[in-house]
């Protein structure tokens, strides 16, 4: 098949923008995004830079942006790219400074992955031989375990996009695997640390994190996880569990947000004074509802679905 | 210029284990260096296990896995070193499970263990299909705590040796295109092996064995390198590797007949016997025309929908990704495939090599545990175990040395090849040469070898020699040049290629992953010794060593 790319060059060296680079090459019918490109640096421009090494989605050198979605080079093939319509073109990763045509700085990545203490604290040794562990408390890291740190999650996250503070999915999908590992000595510590100066409360749910990874890690459910845990180990002094209680306190007391009392709740007095400004402007333009309201019709039975669900606040 | 008392060049599972053990010594300034990031190593493509005699799936002893190593060595491992690693596997393993290996476990919450070719007992410990990512990730993140140096992405092209002493190395940050001196006490060379020799190859573009080239280039021997494994499953379209532990859980091999061939040629182990003996039946079958399209069929079907998704969902995903076919429903279509270089840079149990103050570690090196073919489970282990040894004798070694001088000309002399290849307008690209090499290899120096094979090869390597004297590139800028860095690793692999087809002309015998039509007997009395390829001003010297044996006796290999 004859395909054409587009690929998007930049040389630090000699130019001062990016621009998008046409190619026409002949492909197998089975190749992958990394086929076409090794062959146009081979056979037609070998000025191209690019990273790859393993070819089979292990190594996670090779994330580049196609057609604006993050992906592995390597395991994309031109099938399997549904969502592209036209010509294919071929980014580097976003979220990260790019250095060459598809190579970008990747320790803005690491660092936030370095920021959760990525490592076990053991706890007291325990005889010679290895931990006793059971396949099921296994079960429960395994996902986050399977990633390989590609970075098509950090990518193309929305919140990374808008905020550097939030430290990506991969980053924090890497820290519930010591949060959930069971010999691990310091959970608390990691709970709070991940609650408070980590923000794993900033993710908005999104979901691209799931779509994206390559390698079925789910980040955003092991971002939950660790919300959860955080939640049952008593750590919500913090505006992500304020929000997350007053949320719940709202429908299970009205069925509905009251979206003025909000902020209010989640950053406390002191802090929803600064945003007066804006709640007036908000107010002018009729976007703020009235602080009282009424419960929604449906109410009692709301109430009896959290009697149920003994929610415990 | 950069000095450290010890660097690590390259890191891999060896690489990575052997910092981590070398920072122990109180002060002792530790940096690796490697040319991609430490995750990125092919050891994470490693899938099916690691071998120690846990005995956790049953009776096992360390004295049975060192009797089947020996044996799968075909009797060409150094029984001493073979002894060494079986003796430290479970320590190790327990070791990586403490700092946070993640395993599968058994009902009885130990590392599960499953069957592997060539072994007695199920003895491989894994991580469903991602072993080596599991340790490879695990060892970076004791990387991390360890606040270990890493030059990431810097790319090493000299061993620099005055007196018979290793100084340090020189290297280029692909970062900015510049070239840097890295001064140290002691150096370790734990880069991977050579997989890119060969067309079909299991092994990532980044393994074309340059720590293996650049010591040949200084001056240390290359042991036993006409040993290639070709590994028994890797997929038809892209040879990659489909682990053994689909048929340590139960695959089967079929031929265009459903024939299970594999009782013909290994009557007890079956598909389990070793991976020489696997691949040249495979061979066989195929050439005699029992293939299936230029392969022959892995059938994992009958271990069922849940097994396979438990324990081989890696397998299966490579299958449907690059094969089109998912391994519930079809048998995927497999072929043997260059896999792993038994030989390499000679290093002692503590990974010494000839030159004073240069260590060697993992697949680029030479101990010899594997001898002329080795057992799947024992690549991890060796790099594990060797790596801590090493890590800790190179330590102790530059705690000791004084840093000694290094002459301007090293870095004049390297900074001089890379202009001349930077500067030369008119020559032939890399990647037709790189491509003839690795048609030709595989043509000439695969599963099967004879006199008038090798001896082609030899010319053809001459050839692509002379080629590559005039070779050039297009990228001549300084930022990330994967295009300089693409013929570089051109270089490294042509020199290889010499030492592998000199060795495999000269050994008139078949042993292990050596084999050879026009003398297909294992031969004791002539060839149990050890090829040691020298560079010489024009192509190889081969000399040869003893194999070292303690108390095991050659006998008839048979499985």
């Amino acid at each position: 098949m004859r395909k054409k790319i587009l690929i998007r060059r930049f040389d630090p060296e000699t130019v001062d923008e990016s621009f998008l680079q046409a190619f026409n090459v002949d492909l197998p019918q089975n190749a992958t995004i990394l086929d076409a490109l090794i062959k146009i640096k081979e056979e037609q421009d070998g000025t191209i830079s690019f990273r790859k090494s393993c070819r089979s989605a292990i190594c996670g050198s090779c994330a580049v942006t196609v057609n604006g979605v993050a992906v592995l080079a390597c395991n994309s093939q031109f099938k399997s790219i549904s969502w592209v319509e036209g010509d294919v073109i071929i980014e580097p990763l976003g979220n990260l400074p790019v250095l060459k045509d598809l190579i970008v700085r990747f320790y803005p990545f690491w660092h936030e992955v370095e920021k959760t203490m990525p490592w076990l604290e053991p706890k007291e040794e325990i005889g010679e031989k290895e931990n006793i562990v059971s396949a099921e408390d296994v079960a429960i890291i395994d996902e986050s375990a399977n990633c390989i740190m590609c970075g098509c999650c950090f990518g193309d996250c929305t919140i990374r996009e808008t905020d550097d503070n939030f430290m990506g999915p991969a980053a924090l999908a890497k820290a519930w695997r010591f949060v959930g590992d069971t010999r691990d000595a310091i959970k608390t510590e990691r709970l709070e640390l991940l609650s408070k100066a980590c923000n794993a409360w900033d993710c908005t749910r999104c979901n691209l994190c799931i779509d994206r990874c390559p390698k079925g890690v789910r980040p955003l459910d092991q971002i939950v996880r660790i919300r959860q845990e955080a939640m049952k180990a008593g750590i919500k002094d913090n505006k992500g569990a304020r929000h997350a209680l007053a949320f719940q306190s709202d429908i299970k007391n009205h069925g509905k947000l009251n979206e003025t009392t909000m902020p209010l709740k989640t950053v406390g007095i002191i802090r929803s004074l600064g945003m007066i400004p804006m709640a007036l402007r908000m107010q002018m333009k009729g976007k703020v509802p009235f602080p009282i309201q009424k419960d929604i019709e449906g109410i009692k039975e709301v109430k009896k679905i959290y009697k149920i669900m003994e929610v415990d606040e | 210029m950069v000095t450290h008392d010890l660097i690590i060049v390259g890191a891999g599972l060896a690489g990575m284990r052997a910092a981590i053990e070398a920072i122990k010594t109180p002060d002792l300034n530790v940096a690796i260096i490697s040319k991609i990031h430490p995750v990125r190593s092919h050891s994470g493509a490693a899938q099916g296990g690691i071998n120690a005699a846990l005995g956790n799936a049953a009776e096992d002893s360390i004295e049975s896995h060192t009797f089947d190593t020996i044996k799968g060595s075909d009797y060409l491992g150094d029984q001493d070193a073979i002894e060494i690693m079986c003796q430290d596997a479970p320590g190790d393993i327990y070791e990586l499970e403490r700092m946070g290996t993640i395993f599968s476990r058994d009902k009885n919450g130990r590392i599960a263990q499953r069957p592997f070719g060539g072994a007695a007992q199920p003895r491989a410990c894994y991580a469903a299909d991602r072993t080596g990512h599991a340790i490879l990730h695990l060892l970076y993140e004791q990387l991390m705590k360890g606040g270990v140096m890493v030059y990431e992405e810097w790319h090493v092209i000299k061993l620099v040796v005055e007196d018979g002493t290793a100084r340090g190395v020189v290297a280029i940050n692909l970062l900015s295109g510049k070239l840097h001196r890295i001064r140290a006490k002691a150096v370790i060379f734990a880069t991977g092996g050579y997989g890119r020799v060969f067309h079909n190859s299991t092994n990532a573009h980044a393994n074309t064995g340059d720590g293996m080239a650049l010591a040949y280039r200084a001056g240390a021997p290359l042991m036993d390198m006409e040993f290639v494994q070709f590994h028994p499953t890797t997929l038809k379209s892209t040879g990659i590797l489909i682990s053994e532990a689909a048929r340590g859980e139960g695959g089967y091999l079929l031929n265009s007949e459903g024939e299970r061939f594999m009782k013909k040629y290994a009557p007890n182990a079956l598909e389990l016997a070793s991976r020489d003996v696997v691949s040249r039946s495979e061979q066989s079958e195929i050439e005699e025309g029992r293939g299936i399209d230029g392969c022959v069929h892995l059938d994992i079907r009958h271990l069922g929908r849940d097994k396979i998704l438990k324990l081989l969902p890696q397998i299966r995903d490579l299958s449907i990704t690059f094969e089109g076919v998912d391994p519930i429903d079809e048998p995927i279509p497999i072929r043997p495939g260059a896999h792993y270089s038994m030989g390499g840079i000679k290093a002692s149990v503590d990974g010494m090599t000839s030159i004073k103050g240069f260590f060697a570690a993992g697949e680029c090196a030479c101990v010899s545990v594997h001898g002329a073919n080795r057992l799947g489970g024992n690549s991890l282990l060796e790099a594990v175990v060797f790596g801590r040894r090493v890590g800790a004798a190179a330590a102790k070694f530059a705690e000791e040395a004084e840093l000694a001088d290094w002459s301007e000309s090293a870095l004049k002399d390297a900074a001089a090849e890379i202009a001349s290849l930077l500067n030369r307008i008119e020559g032939e690209p890399y990647p037709k040469i790189r491509q003839d090499l690795q048609k030709m290899m595989i043509q000439y120096v695969g599963v099967y070898r004879d006199r008038e094979k090798l001896e082609t090869a030899r010319v053809k390597v001459s050839e692509l020699k002379a080629r590559y004297e005039n070779v050039s590139i297009q990228d001549l800028g300084d930022v990330f040049n994967t295009d300089l860095l693409g013929a570089l690793e051109v270089g490294n692999l042509l020199d290889l290629a010499e030492a592998i087809v000199e060795g495999a002309l000269n050994r008139e015998e078949s042993r292990g992953a050596h084999s050879r039509t026009d003398f297909t007997e294992r031969d004791d009395e002539n060839w149990m010794k050890h090829t040691m390829a020298y560079k010489a001003e024009e192509g190889v010297k081969l000399d040869y060593s003893n194999v070292t044996k303690t108390k095991y006796e050659p006998t008839i290999r048979k499985y």
